[in-house]
């Protein structure tokens, strides 16, 4: 199945790294503009019907998002997985919902999660978890969810510490550390 | 179809009568089939034969309509924090929450998350806190049984707070309730 599917981008003309493979299981990373036509193509051409999920990393340091979408054949039940990296600003990243149906759930809750516009998904507007969310995206690494947390949210107390040995020294007395139990001699 | 009024504050109560209701609601505490968090998994061993609840005539209803005690079990988002207030108000008075776990009553292990209520009851009124993570089935029982004490004691009257605070609790809930889309009061 790996050689099938790396001749078929090999076919396409299209670079690519293999960032893993085993038995039953490839991880391609692709250029970002090629990714859908890769994933395309291995649903045509090797059989790859079904989409089980599209994720996105946070990469904030090479300022990308790094989407993955992954496959997996009915026949055989292998995997592929398709890497690809979009820029961080303004990201926009072709829809899939009318291949794969399954799709405009996976990228409505992306466009919530990270705010990755797809167009062409004609449900992307809705509401997916986060119901009137008002802030940045709140799965992007510059949203700060303490500070969300204590501002939206409050605190019943304060917390000074979190260490559970000095809160019972502070009501209890003194915290002795339990003797651990003696194994009983043998007569 | 629903009604919109706004409910009319309670009366002090002063009967002799009263003793004989509250000693027949506490031995028949009728909880809402509804669940937010973990806990809602955490409760099935409660219904069957091991912990049992029904000894102490709990029983689980299948409406708010027919119910008397709403279990908040673990974690409240704010999305489900819309429709647990709606659950709760269309529940008859006298009605009383139980919260269980330590979301509810500080955020637990969720205190710093971009969704979930760290102090419930800003939002709504408790009766009983059960702490743990999650609690033990013991340990809700124990929870049932100070409610008891509560309701035969009269000081169970979290519903009447509710009712006459209704503007304050209103004024918390639309502070995290952004698209605020319920009625003035959902009977």
């Amino acid at each position: 199945m790996q050689k099938q599917i790396a001749d078929m981008i090999k076919d396409m003309k299209c670079p690519f790294d293999e960032v893993r493979s085993s038995r039953g299981y490839l991880h391609v990373r692709v250029p970002s503009d090629r990714a859908v036509e890769v994933l395309l193509g291995a649903r045509q051409r090797c059989g790859m019907k079904v989409l089980q999920l599209i994720s996105a990393v946070d990469r904030i340091e090479e300022d990308v998002f790094q989407l993955t979408w992954i496959l997996e054949s009915s026949d055989d039940r292998s995997i592929l997985m398709v890497s690809a990296d979009y820029p961080r600003e303004d990201c926009s990243v072709p829809s899939l919902g009318e291949v794969w149906p399954a799709a405009v759930a996976f990228e409505r809750e992306l466009r919530e999660m990270f705010g990755i516009r797809f167009p062409g998904n004609s449900r992307q507007e809705e509401d997916f978890l986060l119901e009137g969310w008002k802030e940045i995206p709140p799965m992007r690494r510059d949203f700060d969810t303490l500070e969300f947390s204590m501002r939206t949210f409050g605190q019943r107390r304060e917390r000074t510490h979190t260490d559970p040995r000095r809160y019972i020294a502070e009501i209890t007395g003194e915290w002795e550390t339990p003797v651990p139990m003696r194994k009983k001699e043998e007569k | 179809m629903y009604c919109n009024r706004i409910p009319d504050r309670p009366d002090e109560r002063k009967r002799v009568w009263d003793r004989v209701d509250e000693m027949a609601r506490a031995n028949s505490l009728w909880v809402t089939a509804y669940g937010t968090g973990c806990g809602a998994i955490e409760l099935r061993p409660l219904h069957t034969s091991r912990f049992d609840m029904e000894r102490f005539g709990i029983a689980m209803r299948p409406t708010p309509r027919q119910a008397d005690v709403l279990i908040i079990s673990g974690y409240l988002a704010v999305k489900t924090l819309k429709r647990v207030i709606r659950v709760y108000e269309q529940m008859q008075d006298p009605k009383y929450i139980v919260a269980l776990g330590s979301c509810t009553i500080n955020g637990g292990m969720y205190f710093d998350s971009y969704n979930t209520l760290n102090v419930l009851d800003r939002y709504l009124p408790v009766d009983v806190y059960v702490n743990g993570c999650m609690p033990r089935p013991e340990a809700i029982i124990d929870g049932f049984t100070l409610l008891m004490r509560k309701i035969k004691d009269g000081q169970a009257l979290g519903w009447r707070h509710y009712r006459e605070n209704l503007d304050l609790y209103r004024n918390n809930q639309k502070e995290i309730i952004h698209d605020w889309d319920l009625p003035d009061y959902n009977w």
